[in-house]
């Protein structure tokens, strides 16, 4: 493949969480402005030749004017070409696939991507029954997020022998590594028992078990790598990515013990990286339920399938332990403000193989992160980002 | 004079009855805590009353799929649907379309809507006997099916029960049973009342007024017209809207044998279904029947011969008993909230997609007749059709649209705890596999929410999802079946599916 290699120079976030007091602009403006700061031989704004924003929330929850025009003059670059990009819950991670790519076509240099979710402006009740009653008037309804995932955790149970409290570890690792995340929605430590003891919000999956709603905004800076240097002496290479789509409806699956879209998506990524899941350092992906975390472990190839419950259950996704899997907290901890969590996850993906995250970073032994969204209607995209800090 | 006006035997020929199905929803309210929400002293008994995702066109869809099913006879070979019922779903509206379409009739299906009063189960019963009769129509399927919707605090909410009856009715050659006399008798005079624009049912009048002046002078008219008196040991569904008028009827008419009694004791008044579901107990064999209906300040009885037992007659004469799912009781709050009457200061929050929507009008027919595209090259099954332009499997855009199968097996589950209104929490949801090989998800039963599981057998049930903007939308949801083979429409004849089932659960 010819193409341009890309360097990501700079990563930055606004602490996540419920962020009544901020306007989507706001948010935008914080999270650029945190990239910007965060670029080691400084940045100048106006360097920015193009903009791609992620914001998956559209005419539901009252971002309908939110476009491409909308971000550029909040960030005071009016002006700058920039797009909008929504695919689901990978919205982050494919704009940032989607600007790796107008870096590498050569067309633009320098571009930033930047992601913004406002998920609170709405009650909860009004979010959910959105989201229950969207699309088709019929093979949807009352398919709230966690109906989404549910039925995965229902099945591989029943399989695997997969149970609550191999479920509750996950949260309870999530929640701990949130406590070392100063971006993170929760900071606070939760026990297995808690989660098992948490209400019930869509059986077999407990409060605990599933994500808050959580605003936020995130960014990160592209460069071609041949001007890496310009901006830092540590850059990390974006290394492969990879897009999977499958049948988006849940009664449309061939199986309710993975998510060949993640696999799929995957393979692609390594493929282009020219790596293997064992020489991943660390991975943040797709926790939005802990059963996520447990199919994307399986499907991302870390933990043979079936195995993941008791993988988490013995501590092989913790910090310490064979592959780190979301040290910054993920979905569960860290909060999931949709369009910007992939962005956010690449920029802990950048920070870890600079080794700048204190007391969450993981023992580099490849060079190589691995992030990861998968969702949709019931998981029909996927995508997968790959970052190295070995040369290009 | 007034005879002329009215066909008596001789006039139409009889028809004969091929098979009957009934359905009751299994909720159940006490009167006693009717009573005491109004500061009264205690009644007694308890009403069959509809959860909030049935009313009395889902009630009409079970007992017709039961009467199909036991009568033997195909959904494409019936020629028209007689639906009578005091309170459509719609004021005005597709109601009658609706239920077509959900049973799966062909759109070339006609019959007609009776309604107006709680006669309109006859009303439909009549007009079918009259188009089979005619030669109009071959095969006809008559449904008589209410939930009255009683005004707060009236007399009229201690009486209120729901259910259906359905009917199958065709030439008299060969039947088990055949309508051989009836007569009609009208009086100007109302009866049990809902006005133009008022949501609740009521008695305008003081109750012996009704009973001495119009209920027994009614009734008595009615049988007094019969060409033929019915003989001494025939068998009598009679009104008994209370529970107590049953009696004096059944003493003014001269009956001596009354099939209805105990019904209103069980399910309480069940409006348009009232009668007919009165008479199940007279379907069970040999001899001479008599169903007697009033309402709206019409009167007509309807005579009928049995030869043999009318298929489906055992099984919906259990339902009103409970059936095989049994009753669960309800308190009056959450009836109260299900009619409509009991509403929260806020407005629930409007739904995505409004029943007024684009996407509604593309979605009715498949909606409403679980309706699949089935791929002429690789076979697979897409649902919904509007979605799958193409198939989902090869990518061919060539197949017929189906009707997918009601039956089948749970792939997997969930129960969700945190449904905001209208939605009903805690709300089972299910991927199915089906017996056609089809893949569906669709909502569950609550009552299904403990006990759900992988491998489970389940049925297909036509329930009303929500009322949204004023609009009732009904769709299908799944039912566990409590004996595997069973259930309302399965009714027991697919025995194959019992054994799969049983060994399904053992292997899995």
């Amino acid at each position: 493949m010819s193409w341009n290699r890309v360097a990501v120079v700079g990563g930055g976030l606004i602490r996540f969480g419920e962020l009544f007091d901020q306007s989507y602009e706001q948010m935008a403006h914080g999270a650029f402005a945190a990239a910007v700061s965060s670029v080691d031989k400084g940045f100048d704004p106006h360097q920015v030749e193009a903009a791609i924003v992620a914001t998956q929330r559209g005419t539901l929850w009252g971002q309908e004017g939110i476009g491409g025009n909308t971000v550029p003059s909040a960030i005071g670059l009016a002006g700058v070409p920039c797009t909008r990009v929504e695919n689901a819950c990978p919205s982050g991670s494919d704009a940032f696939r989607i600007g790796a790519m107008v870096v590498a076509s050569g067309v633009h240099d320098v571009v930033l991507v930047i992601g913004v979710e406002k998920m609170r402006d709405k009650s909860t009740d009004e979010g959910l029954l959105s989201r229950a009653a969207s699309g088709h008037p019929i093979y949807n309804r009352a398919e709230t997020a966690p109906v989404l995932f549910a039925p995965f955790a229902t099945r591989h149970m029943h399989e695997f022998g997969t149970t609550r409290e191999m479920l509750a570890s996950v949260a309870v690792k999530n929640h701990h590594n949130g406590t070392l995340d100063p971006y993170a929605h929760f900071q606070s430590e939760i026990t297995v028992d808690q989660v098992l003891a948490s209400p019930p919000v869509c059986h077999p999956l407990h409060l605990l078990d599933c994500c808050p709603q959580t605003d936020g905004a995130a960014a990160v800076i592209l460069v071609n790598a041949e001007r890496a240097r310009e901006f830092t002496d540590k850059p990390v290479w974006v290394a492969g990515f990879g897009v999977a789509t499958d049948h988006p409806y849940l009664h449309e699956k061939s199986t309710f013990t993975g998510l060949p879209v993640t696999t799929l998506a995957a393979e692609r990524a390594y493929q282009m990286a020219g790596v293997g899941p064992n020489q991943i350092d660390m991975a943040e992906v797709h926790d939005c339920f802990t059963i996520t975390e447990i199919l994307d472990i399986e499907d991302l190839g870390f933990i043979e399938k079936g195995k993941g419950g008791v993988a988490s259950l013995e501590g092989e996704t913790a910090i310490g332990g064979r592959i780190p899997v979301n040290p910054s907290g993920g979905l569960l901890s860290k909060g999931h403000p949709i369009g910007a969590t992939g962005v956010a996850q690449i920029t802990e993906c950048y920070w870890q193989l600079r080794g700048e995250v204190g007391e969450r970073q993981v023992e580099l032994r490849h060079g190589n992160a691995l992030q990861h969204n998968v969702g949709g209607r019931g998981s029909g995209v996927s995508v997968v980002n790959i970052l190295t800090t070995n040369n290009p | 004079m007034s005879q002329s006006n009215t066909p008596g035997p001789g006039v139409v020929s009889p028809v004969g009855l091929l098979g009957i199905g009934a359905a009751v929803p299994s909720g159940r309210l006490s009167v006693s805590d009717v009573a005491a929400g109004w500061g009264q002293r205690a009644g007694s008994g308890a009403l069959a009353v509809c959860g909030p995702d049935e009313d009395c066109l889902t009630l009409a869809w079970s007992a017709a799929g039961a009467a199909l099913d036991a009568a033997g006879v195909e959904a494409h070979e019936v020629g028209a649907l007689y639906w009578g019922t005091a309170r459509p779903p719609m004021a005005e509206g597709p109601s009658h379309a609706f239920l077509l379409a959900a049973i799966g009739l062909g759109s070339d299906v006609g019959g007609l809507l009776a309604g107006g009063s709680v006669h309109a189960g006859l009303d439909a019963l009549v007009a079918a006997w009259d188009a089979v009769a005619a030669g109009a129509v071959g095969v006809a399927l008559v449904v008589a099916s209410d939930a009255l919707v009683p005004g707060p605090g009236t007399g009229a909410e201690k009486s209120t029960g729901a259910g259906a009856v359905a009917l199958v009715v065709s030439g008299p050659t060969g039947a088990p049973a055949r309508l051989v006399a009836r007569a009609t008798r009208v009086r100007p005079l109302l009866d049990r009342y809902r006005g133009d624009g008022q949501a609740g049912t009521g008695d305008p009048y003081d109750p012996r007024l009704y009973r001495e002046r119009e209920l027994l002078p009614s009734v008595t008219s009615a049988v007094d017209a019969l060409a033929d008196r019915p003989p001494p040991e025939t068998r009598w569904s009679v009104p008994d809207p209370d529970g107590r008028l049953g009696k004096a009827v059944a003493a003014a008419v001269g009956a001596k044998a009354v099939s209805s009694e105990g019904v209103f004791a069980q399910i309480g008044d069940a409006g348009s279904a009232a009668g007919l579901l009165g008479l199940l107990g007279a379907l069970g064999g040999p001899g001479t029947a008599c169903v007697v209906g009033t309402g709206g300040g019409r009167s007509t009885a309807v005579v009928i011969e049995v030869s043999a037992p009318v298929p489906g007659q055992q099984r919906a004469a259990a339902a009103i008993g409970g059936g095989d799912a049994g009753t669960r009781s309800l308190n009056y709050p959450s009836v109260l909230r299900s009619r409509g009457q009991l509403v929260p200061l806020s407005d629930p929050v409007p739904m995505g997609v409004p029943p007024g929507s684009a996407a509604f009008v593309r979605g009715s027919e498949e909606l409403l007749g679980l309706l699949g595209r089935k791929c002429d090259s690789c076979g697979t099954v897409c649902v919904p059709p509007s979605i799958h332009p193409v198939c989902m499997n090869c990518g061919s855009p060539g197949g017929d649209i189906v009707q997918v199968a009601r039956r089948g097996r749970v792939q997997t589950f969930v129960v969700n705890h945190t449904m905001p209104p209208p939605f009903e929490a805690p709300l089972p949801l299910a991927v199915v596999d089906l017996d056609d090989g089809t893949r569906i998800m669709l909502q569950g039963m609550p009552e299904d929410a403990a006990a759900l599981e992988i491998g489970d057998r389940v049925h297909l049930e036509l329930r009303r999802y929500a009322i949204e903007r004023g609009v009732p939308v009904y769709g299908f949801k799944v039912q566990r079946d409590v004996h595997p083979g069973s259930g309302p429409n399965g009714n027991g004849t697919n025995g194959s599916g019992a054994s799969v089932a049983l060994a399904g659960r053992e292997s899995s």
